[in-house]
């Protein structure tokens, strides 16, 4: 039983993995409880650095969750806790004495749906920089500007710097919270299913950028759609029902699964 | 009313006797009945705003000169004087009022919405805050009296800015919370992600996102407390000159004049309790519906 | 390789460059917020201690007789809290009585009846009436309705009844002056129909469209949907609204005062003059030294028990509607 066509034909040819990449962040045993609920179950997994991993599966399989993790966002609630270890750069993430918000300077993370915050867009991308850096007006403004660059929004937004940031379209703010995080100059960028909210050109216009970020940083993306997968993604991981069930390049895992679930998934035969 | 009601409309042809059979005439009595009624309670409700307005227009105006807002109160059956002191009087006391509660109330609201999250201790406040926002004003008044005026040994205007103050905190902490409520989850978190500590979300994002609402409950707090005189009649009582910059001793204030002159038998000081009173109803209602424009901006938003 | 190790280490260099905001800052505005919050914890214990201190002696002097005598005389020092506990109530109850038809139907026409464009202005018109003060309410019903009461209700009514059992008792004036409980009540029920009409009129807009649609759907007439189908849906949320609204009549002092008569005298007749306990206190307080001063605070607890346990109802009936 062969992938679908249309799967293997967005695996292009930009995504040869690169499975010499030294290790940005390795899971180890990781487990996660929502309450009671076991919500991760033994997780082990590594991500290379300058790569981009996908982590794909059902609905409620834990993808999120385990993005969740690495910026250790899942603590602003109580009853949400992890047990295990995720070293980025060798450093335990879960260690309770972790600095959290310099850990999530470290560590960017965008969301499902674009949250520009209620300031101009100016006050957006410079919002982390202010926190963490005393940069005098010249260099942020060049930070500002970097990060809009980076992002592809600054031919966009250059003359309007000043309007407020809830102002721009859908793909456009969500360009904007990638400039966000960008501007930290972090080491890793998380992705929770970045485009589930956009229409397909903002789709195309993320996955370009991406691409390029891929260049500067180590990227992990949840994403429910597999072509997406297929087209941005160097690795992909596969869960289900909070178990990692296959880790592999893109290429392999799309063409060659080994377990049966993984291909029961991907060719759209599942449950 | 005839789209609302299926009833009225045409049944259809060949079935007129099975129409008369189903609606009897007792169920179309009941909704006239309904309808007119609950109409005619809507039209007393609005009669009753408007004869309440052209009173104090029709009463008030004529008192209405420059006088007015000149002049201290005058003595019982003299000509002349205004209600200067009174005005700027209940603008001190309503400015203290606001001035100590808005702070209290803001942070006790993001308490609530931001820290209290599931936390008993939280359930607890928000509860007693509910109570304390329709508590009768007067047993505030008899509190103040007792924490303040009684210790102090005089009426004062800084008893009667806390007992306002404690009238105004539950409108600001209850709007406050409500308002905070409607920032998106998502809102917070992207603040964390960049390595916000949580007081930099709520000060830079969250409060920013709820201020039209957070604004529109100080404004509402404001028109609450602007006409409020039960619990100013221990505290802050009332005098017919300019009072002292200290705040000492009785401070004279609108509703409390308006009370005093209204009952009195001096037919000047009456003129002057029906401008008294039109002037603050008319600040009221301006602050009321200047709130609902604020709400209705942030909605469109 | 090597390049990549540079990277890592320019990395590393900027994050050791990062400033970290201040944690004590934060840690201080979180405590700014818990001790706020306690605050409004403290002023309630505040108004519950401060009245039951101040009326503790009158509690002490005259026992559980405060509750049952009529005798309110300042020159014998004789107090006892019955009539102006039952003026509370009386007016209280006939505000009810008055007041909660005419807020369902104003939530009724506003809900099903008002045509789209007149919803938005007549709504606030009804909401305006909420933040009239309430000492213009006073000054209205004494110098604008009280007389007109006493013209076209109580004489030709006390006429009427007179020498009748029972209504000859409860309907008839002795001095048809306009004021009295009834007055005070007409007033309260005026006061309480916006908060009582907005609360039902939010709860009925909280029913699902699906269902109202599917009763006219069936045939219903308007009557038959409110009654049948809207009422019983919101009623737990509607008797909350109304406890609210008593909470709000049991304790409203200014409106009162002007309105009620302001007498301590015990009548069958609610068109006769009496006292609530919030007029008596706003009356008598500035005044009032000794024992007489003890006896108003204890008359405050009574009042202070009376609308809190109404209070703690309403917010429970309505608490338990937002969930389901």
């Amino acid at each position: 039983m062969s992938p679908t066509s249309t799967l293997s034909s967005q695996l292009t040819s930009r995504n040869p993995a690169d499975e010499t990449a030294p290790v940005r962040i390795a899971v180890k045993d990781l487990n996660f409880y929502y309450g009671q609920f076991h919500g991760l179950k033994n997780v082990n997994l590594n991500f290379h650095d300058r790569q981009v991993t996908a982590l794909i599966g059902p609905s409620g399989c834990g993808k999120s969750t385990l993005l969740r993790t690495f910026n250790r966002i899942y603590s602003l609630y109580p009853e949400q806790r992890a047990t295990g270890q995720i070293l980025l750069d060798g450093q335990n993430v879960l260690d309770p004495k972790i600095d959290l918000n310099e850990l999530r300077a470290r560590v960017g993370m965008v969301f499902q749906k674009p949250t520009p915050f209620p300031m101009s867009i100016y006050d957006n991308v410079a919002f982390g920089l202010r926190l963490y850096e005393r940069l005098p007006k010249s260099e942020l403004d060049g930070r500002v500007e970097d990060a809009l660059r980076k992002s592809a929004l600054w031919d966009e937004v250059k003359d309007k710097l000043k309007q407020a940031g809830t102002g721009l379209s859908g793909g456009q703010q969500q360009r904007l919270c990638i400039a966000r995080s960008v501007a930290q100059r972090p080491e890793v960028i998380l992705f929770d299913e970045p485009t589930s909210a956009l229409d397909p050109i903002s789709t195309g216009r993320i996955e370009e950028l991406i691409e390029q970020l891929r260049n500067e940083f180590t990227i992990v993306i949840v994403t429910h759609n597999m072509q997406q997968a297929a087209r941005i993604s160097q690795f992909t991981a596969f869960m289900y029902l909070g178990e990692l069930i296959e880790f592999a390049p893109t290429t392999k895992m799309f063409m060659n699964p080994e377990k049966r679930q993984t291909q029961d998934y991907i060719t759209g035969r599942f449950g | 009313m005839d789209a609302q009601n299926p009833i009225l409309a045409p049944a259809p042809a060949g079935a007129p006797s099975l129409r008369a059979n189903r609606v009897r005439p007792g169920r179309r009595v009941a909704d006239k009945i309904l309808i007119t009624a609950s109409t005619a309670a809507t039209m007393l409700g609005i009669l009753v705003l408007g004869s309440i307005l052209l009173m104090l227009i029709v009463e008030g105006v004529k008192g209405f000169s420059p006088l007015l807002f000149t002049q201290p109160t005058p003595g019982p059956g003299t000509e002349g004087g205004g209600i200067a002191n009174a005005i700027v009087g209940s603008m001190v006391l309503t400015f203290l009022g606001i001035v100590i509660a808005t702070p209290v109330g803001l942070m006790a609201g993001t308490f609530l919405a931001e820290y209290g999250r599931g936390s008993k201790l939280a359930d607890v406040i928000r509860f007693l805050n509910d109570i304390l926002l329709s508590a009768p004003s007067i047993l505030i008044g008899l509190f103040v009296y007792t924490l303040m005026v009684r210790p102090m040994g005089s009426y004062s205007g800084w008893a009667g800015g806390v007992a306002l103050a404690i009238i105004a905190t539950p409108v600001i902490v209850r709007t406050t919370e409500d308002m905070l409520r409607l920032v998106p989850s998502q809102m917070r978190e992207a603040g964390a992600a960049l390595g916000a500590p949580p007081s930099h979300v709520i000060k830079t994002i969250t409060w920013r996102a709820a201020s039209a609402g957070i604004v529109t409950g100080i404004i509402l707090a404001l028109a609450r407390i602007a006409g409020e005189t039960a619990p100013l009649l221990f505290t802050a009582l009332n005098n017919n000159n300019w009072f002292n910059a200290n705040l000492l001793g009785g401070i004279p204030n609108l509703p409390v004049m308006i009370y005093q002159f209204a009952l009195s038998p001096y037919s000047n000081w009456q003129g002057l309790a029906w401008s008294g009173a039109l002037l603050i109803t008319i600040t009221i209602l301006a602050l009321s519906v200047i709130a609902r424009i604020v709400v209705k901006d942030q909605r469109a938003r | 390789m090597t390049a990549l190790t540079e990277q890592i280490a320019l990395a590393s260099d900027t994050r050791s460059s990062r400033t970290k905001p201040s944690r004590g800052l934060d840690r201080a505005f979180h405590l700014a917020a818990v001790s706020s919050a306690m605050l409004v914890l403290l002023v309630l214990a505040g108004i519950l201690g401060s009245i039951v201190y101040g009326g503790w002696p009158a509690f002490r002097e005259f026992g559980f007789g405060f509750v049952t005598s009529s005798a309110w005389n300042v020159g014998t020092e004789q107090y006892g809290a019955l009539v102006a506990v039952i003026g509370t109530l009386a007016s209280a109850f006939l505000a009810l009585l008055i007041g909660v038809p005419i807020s369902i139907g104003i939530a009724v026409y506003l809900t099903q009846l008002c045509p789209g464009w007149a919803r938005k202005p007549v709504a606030m018109t009804i909401e305006l009436l909420a933040s009239v003060p309430s000492i213009i309410y006073g000054m209205w019903g004494l110098f604008i309705f009280a007389p007109l009461f006493a013209r076209y209700i109580q004489i030709p009514v006390s006429n009427v009844v007179e020498g009748l059992p029972i209504v000859g008792t409860i309907l008839y004036a002795r001095v048809p002056s306009g004021v009295g409980v009834l007055t005070a009540g007409i007033i309260l029920a005026i006061m309480i129909v916006p908060f009582v009409a907005s609360i039902t009129r939010d709860m009925l807009d909280q029913i699902p469209t699906v269902l109202r649609e599917s009763a006219y759907g069936i045939g219903c007439t308007t009557w038959e949907v409110v009654r049948h189908v809207l009422v019983p849906q919101a009623s737990v949320s509607i008797i909350g609204a109304i406890m609210l609204g008593l909470g709000r009549a049991l304790g409203e002092t200014m409106a009162v005062t002007f309105v009620v008569g302001n007498a301590n005298r015990l009548s069958a007749s609610i068109f006769d003059p009496s006292s609530t306990i919030a007029s008596r206190i706003a009356n008598e307080f500035n005044e009032a030294d000794g024992m007489q001063l003890n006896a108003l605070m204890a008359l405050g607890c009574l009042l202070f028990v009376i609308t809190f346990i109404v209070l703690i109802i309403a917010r429970l009936l309505t608490r338990r509607a937002k969930v389901a």
